[in-house]
């Protein structure tokens, strides 16, 4: 088991946004995570990348406990995210940004230098380009370039494929593919089902700050429970009452 | 290879310059300008690279120099033995004041540094060891070489002028390590390095405990230069200011801004001073009111970003000419 995190909550105030959620990703896996707005993915994300700390609950990573761990420690521990709205750095070129991560594990300039070279390869980016230049898909990108050069053994994806147009998210989906095949182990967010389709074999589904659901995404798709999570409670009734006006309209 | 030579220039011409300009104005001017960029430079290394405006610098340029006269005063020391004791006091102050200040991000920061800034101020104006409002007062005559008080400007000049050049090498050094790519993550988004795995508190921490040594130092250069220090001239936050105004003009977070920036700002404020008399020590704060009004407004980059965002242009407009002829 690479990551385990058991009962995991976080309250704000009064507010639980992430209520007893449990997750335990094996070593290889692609994982996807699905959920309705303000089901508290992002929170539980976060929760995992150590900026937030949970209020109740244990995070385990590769055999150690790192619940109360800060974000740095993490990312040393091997633990790597992505962001929402991407966050590169503007003032500085894509390889600059790269090597911000490569010298997590290459202390030496031209080390660094090398190895954010090859995940640049990798990637598909321009070297010399300046970050602010680039657009939406280049700056996540440049976001997974950025982590992947800390070498993390679990990617976390946080929406990391949204705004992209079909081709782009066609190339986002490869590079996904391709990073997954170096060895990393990823936990995806994302609300576009194709992406989760394509690429997760299993998929977990949060609401309400927990898990409601969890099995193949074809399982998943089909169950009751997230069915209502994303419809809302009543969408049978409402979709008979449909039915028999459009019948009722038919026969007239 | 081009900014080789630009910058092989600019050396050639500061070391020139006193001989060139012989008068005591334009070496006066001259020992001005490199402290101003000496300051703005060590301010640079946390207000510029990480991007942690302080306003509060004062606070170890006035510990570099009170400390050296205070240890004249006492034990009759050569003010030259009080900079590495000067250094250290900044650096414990720096790390004291980094602790609660750098939870503060933004706004918050630089206010908190403003307000440590003047309470010594205060502090150092009512305290009878330092001599109160008063102040302290150095060796009048030269009792040795080593208490560095000379007539001429000269010395002081191409002093000053070994001392920038060690802390620009240095700040090159750090600047292309992973130490100067931490910096400008950290100013960039804190956030995102965090999760790279940079250790921000403690790097920041560094950052402001280097500029506070070098600070003190130019507050150091000051004393022995001038002979005498009170509150208002150690810690007084038009020090402070400037050292933001001088950086931020020529360029924040580069090498050579602070000393561009210096460059511009020290003939600049010289003249206004001799045009308007002794009667016009207020148009210090209406200068600087006005720069940063015109980087807020027009250049938050400052000269050098100008200069790399001028440069395309005329080269297309050269190259159009060139093209046309």
């Amino acid at each position: 088991m690479l990551l385990e995190a058991t009962n995991v909550s976080k309250a704000f105030g009064n507010f639980r946004a992430v209520a007893g959620a449990d997750l335990a990703v094996d070593e290889g896996e692609i994982i996807g995570l699905i959920g309705p707005n303000g089901a508290g993915k992002s929170t539980f994300f976060n929760c995992l990348a150590g900026e937030t700390m949970p209020t109740t609950g244990k995070i385990v990573f590769a055999g150690k406990d790192v619940t109360h761990a800060l974000p740095e420690a993490r990312a040393r521990a091997g633990i790597g995210r992505t962001f929402q709205v991407p966050t590169t750095f503007e003032d500085m070129s894509v390889i600059d940004n790269v090597m911000v991560g490569a010298f997590l594990r290459h202390p030496h300039r031209n080390d660094a230098r090398e190895h954010a070279r090859r995940v640049i390869d990798l990637t598909g980016l321009r070297a010399d380009q300046e970050a602010r230049s680039l657009g939406t898909p280049g700056r996540k990108r440049l976001e997974i370039a950025r982590v992947l050069a800390t070498e993390p053994r679990l990617l976390l994806l946080d929406e990391s494929l949204a705004g992209l147009t079909p081709t782009e998210m066609q190339e986002a989906i490869a590079l996904v593919r391709r990073v997954h095949e170096t060895g990393v182990t990823i936990v995806i967010v994302e609300h576009i089902m194709e992406v989760i389709m394509t690429l997760t074999k299993r998929l977990l589904v949060f609401n309400q700050g927990r898990v409601i659901a969890s099995g193949t995404p074809d399982a998943v798709v089909r169950d009751e429970a997230v069915i209502e999570a994303y419809l809302g409670r009543g969408h049978r009734r409402r979709l008979e009452s449909q039915r028999t006006s459009d019948k009722l309209v038919q026969n007239d | 290879m081009r900014g080789r030579v630009g910058w092989g220039l600019l050396a050639a011409g500061l070391l020139l310059y006193p001989m060139l300009l012989t008068g005591p104005f334009y070496r006066d001017i001259g020992v001005t300008f490199l402290l101003a960029a000496i300051s703005a430079s060590a301010w640079n290394i946390v207000g510029g690279y990480a991007g942690q405006v302080s306003v509060g610098h004062s606070m170890f340029f006035g510990l570099g120099a009170y400390t050296p006269l205070l240890l004249y005063t006492l034990w009759g020391w050569p003010p030259l033995a009080g900079i590495p004791f000067g250094m250290a006091l900044s650096v414990a102050l720096a790390l004291g004041i980094g602790m609660p200040t750098f939870r503060l991000t933004g706004h918050y920061f630089s206010m908190a540094t403003i307000a440590v800034a003047e309470l010594i101020r205060i502090f150092f104006g009512t305290w009878d060891l330092v001599g109160a409002a008063i102040g302290l007062q150095g060796p009048a005559v030269a009792r040795s070489v080593w208490d560095l008080t000379f007539r001429s400007e000269l010395p002081y000049y191409y002093i000053f002028l070994a001392v920038l050049a060690v802390l620009l090498l240095l700040t090159s050094a750090l600047e292309r390590r992973r130490f100067g790519f931490y910096l400008r993550a950290i100013k960039a988004s804190e956030r995102a390095a965090k999760s790279l795995g940079v250790p921000v508190r403690q790097t920041k921490m560094q950052a402001l405990a280097l500029s506070a040594a070098f600070t003190s130092v130019a507050g150091s250069l000051y004393v022995i230069k001038t002979g005498f220090i009170d509150p208002d001239s150690a810690f007084g936050i038009l020090i402070s200011v400037q050292m933001v105004i001088v950086a931020a003009l020529g360029g924040a977070g580069t090498l050579f801004g602070p000393l561009l920036g210096a460059l511009v700002l020290i003939p600049l404020q010289t003249a206004t001073n001799s045009w308007f008399g002794g009667g016009g020590s207020g148009l210090t704060y209406i200068l600087y009111g006005g720069i940063i009004v015109v980087i807020a407004r027009f250049d938050p980059g400052g000269l050098f970003d100008l200069w790399h965002r001028v440069l395309p242009t005329l080269r297309k407009l050269f190259g159009s000419r060139a093209h046309a002829a």
